[in-house]
């Protein structure tokens, strides 16, 4: 079962299994030069470098951090795999994003640091928006997309097989030869 | 003895204040009684109260779970309306609580035949103010306590018994499904019960009573006054029928042998009948596995990723994933457990019989724990109901989920995994509530009320 599309009662709006989250703090005033160095460093760790593909949270389609008006606002939006609503307080008990984030979230306003997780809590919970449109153009989880590449990987490798063509004649393998001629 | 924690620091719980119901092992064999009471008159709900204040059990829960009966007691939110808590006080309790069941039907997935209209009278109505169960190791004892139970009621005009169900464990040891139960309960600390999985810390006891911190470090959010809310526990209960006939035919469909049909009922619940975990046995039931304590539960997925040997979306895995999700970095598996503590109603369809005889049988599930929206509605809406977290969005669980007979379960096996499709719905909701079972302080102020 997916969570309904557009679910009234949570915040957030979701498309099949996967919800949008986005936060949207006021920078403390002055820290914006620090707060833009704080998310160069961050480009740098493991999982946000390009190419990495494999962030902390692993159920997170894509994140990014946007600095605006004058570096005085800060942006966070990203793509969850379920109601984030549910794992709020798993976030900040499980993994290494609380630690990450904590040196980004301390040049927000509003932000009292580790580890009162109440107040932490709160401060997420009031940079929250909801979206007021919000659309995907794949369904699917990480975990189903990565799956989907896994298989497309291993299809290309039979393909470049030279008995290729012959192996999937068999009528069993009918779908499959109908995705192998580009 | 006070449970030393990895910090060490040390746990002290007020057992003396703490209904032990949540922290007492079910007996096996065991019988039960579940009775729900109205509160029609304010002062006798009160008095009722006080006198049940001293038949509830408290005190260190013993070792051995064939000690003696038990008698707990827990209150829905009209309950205590009606014995008059202040609406400040009623409005500190959780949400979810002040709602109902019946208000969290759609969200729980208790929709169709399971939905609340369907539900047995008076389940999931305002009527249902004070919820008692008894507990014994046989039926002498139980009729011991449920007499002190029925004293504390009989002869107040305004109260009345509104509904009864009485359980019993099979004469099998098992569920009505043929597996055994009761296996997997996590420790928790300062209760002086040992681990059953040496491969998991005993749980923070902020987990399952009010008044101690958590496991995110917190104290529970916890109702007021204080008096009222320490050492209290939320209650969760649910009549589920079984539909043990259709469960043996769709196996029967799906197989071409007896020993494939036991396989895949292992498959489907994570264990063999036996209670022998499809992690440590995966291709042959193990009797002597799945009646050894120290061994039926000492076992974690973190070598089996693909499901190879326990399918990700088996009932047992899906309702504690152990360390299976440990790499997503989104989950905490130690903010979902809580305390289980099902028993069995009606008959066993008699071995090998596939027709339905029309006999309402199944398992009233009891939860206990400190967080209804974190422990049971998370795991109930996220790992049974939903599969998102395995990676299936369309699959739920195959023995408890709201199938509506389109649902599939993927069974992971070399060189080929087997996808079983159509999957009826095995166990229908007869209707259930939200209560909290109060410490014995807290009855004595709901006892002293005035107002």
């Amino acid at each position: 079962m997916t969570t309904a599309a557009t679910g009234a009662s949570r915040p957030g709006v979701s498309v099949g299994p996967t919800s949008e989250f986005s936060l949207f703090f006021r920078v403390k005033p002055g820290q914006g030069g620090a707060l833009r160095a704080a998310l160069h460093d961050l480009q740098d760790t493991p999982g946000y470098r390009p190419g990495d593909y494999g962030m902390a949270v692993g159920t997170i389609h894509e994140a990014r951090f946007v600095l605006f008006d004058d570096d005085t606002r800060l942006a966070f939006v990203t793509s969850f795999d379920g109601p984030w609503d549910a794992y709020m307080e798993d976030f900040f008990t499980s993994g290494p994003t609380l630690a990450l984030f904590d040196v980004i979230f301390r040049h927000a306003e509003g932000y009292d640091g580790l580890p009162d997780l109440p107040a932490l809590k709160a401060f997420i919970g009031g940079a929250q928006q909801t979206a007021a449109a919000y659309a995907r153009n794949y369904p699917g989880t990480v975990k189903e997309i990565r799956k989907s590449q896994r298989v497309n990987t291993a299809f290309q490798q039979v393909l470049d097989h030279s008995d290729a063509a012959e192996a999937l004649q068999h009528p069993a393998l009918k779908p499959l030869l109908d995705e192998a001629a580009d | 003895m006070d449970t030393v924690t990895a910090r060490g620091e040390q746990v002290r719980l007020e057992l003396d204040d703490i209904q032990s119901g949540a922290l007492h092992e079910r007996p096996s064999p065991y019988v039960g009684t579940y009775l729900l009471l109205r509160i029609d008159d304010r002062g006798a709900g009160r008095e009722l109260v006080r006198r049940l204040q001293h038949i509830v059990d408290n005190g260190r829960p013993s070792s051995d779970p064939a000690h003696d009966a038990w008698i707990t007691a827990a209150f829905t939110y009209h309950g205590l309306k009606a014995l008059g808590v202040p609406q400040s006080s009623l409005d500190s309790f959780a949400p979810e609580f002040r709602q109902g069941m019946a208000a969290r039907a759609a969200l729980l997935g208790d929709v169709g035949d399971s939905s609340p209209e369907h539900w047995e009278k008076p389940l999931g109505t305002s009527d249902v103010h004070v919820a008692l169960a008894a507990l014994s190791p046989d039926r002498e004892r139980l009729q011991a306590v449920v007499e002190k139970a029925r004293r504390a009621h009989a002869e107040l005009a305004g109260v009345e018994v509104i509904w009864r169900q009485d359980c019993y464990q099979l004469e099998s040891g098992r569920t009505s499904f043929g597996f055994k139960d009761g296996i997997g309960q996590p420790a928790v600390e300062g209760s002086g019960r040992p681990a059953s999985n040496p491969k998991e810390r005993p749980l923070k006891a902020g987990e399952i009573i009010l008044g101690y911190r958590d496991e995110t470090g917190e104290l529970p959010p916890m109702p007021v006054p204080e008096v009222l809310g320490r050492n209290g526990t939320y209650v969760v209960f649910r009549k589920l029928h079984t539909r043990v006939a259709a469960y043996r035919q769709y196996l029967r469909a799906k197989s071409a042998s007896r020993e494939e049909e036991a396989l895949l009922g292992a498959k489907m619940v994570g264990r063999w009948q036996s209670g022998a975990p499809l992690a440590l046995s995966p291709d042959d039931d193990d009797p002597a596995l799945g009646g050894d304590p120290q061994r039926n539960n000492a076992f974690l997925y973190g070598d089996d990723p693909r499901g190879l040997k326990c399918p990700l979306g088996a009932h047992a895995r899906r309702a504690n994933p152990r360390d299976a999700l440990d790499g997503d970095g989104a989950v905490d598996v130690r903010l979902h457990r809580m305390i289980r503590r099902g028993t069995s109603y009606g008959p066993m369809l008699p071995e090998g019989t596939l027709e339905d005889d029309g006999v309402d049988r199944g398992i009233v599930f009891v939860f206990a724990g400190a967080h209804l929206k974190r422990q049971f509605e998370f795991v109930k809406t996220q790992w049974l109901n939903d599969g998102i977290f395995i990676g299936a969005p369309l699959e739920t669980d195959p023995l408890v989920g709201p199938n509506d007979g389109s649902g599939s379960f993927t069974v992971p096996q070399r060189p080929i995994r087997r996808r079983l499709q159509d999957l009826p719905p095995f166990v229908v909701t007869r209707g259930g509530e939200y209560c909290f079972a109060p410490g014995l302080r807290a009855m004595r102020w709901l006892a002293e009320l005035e107002s």
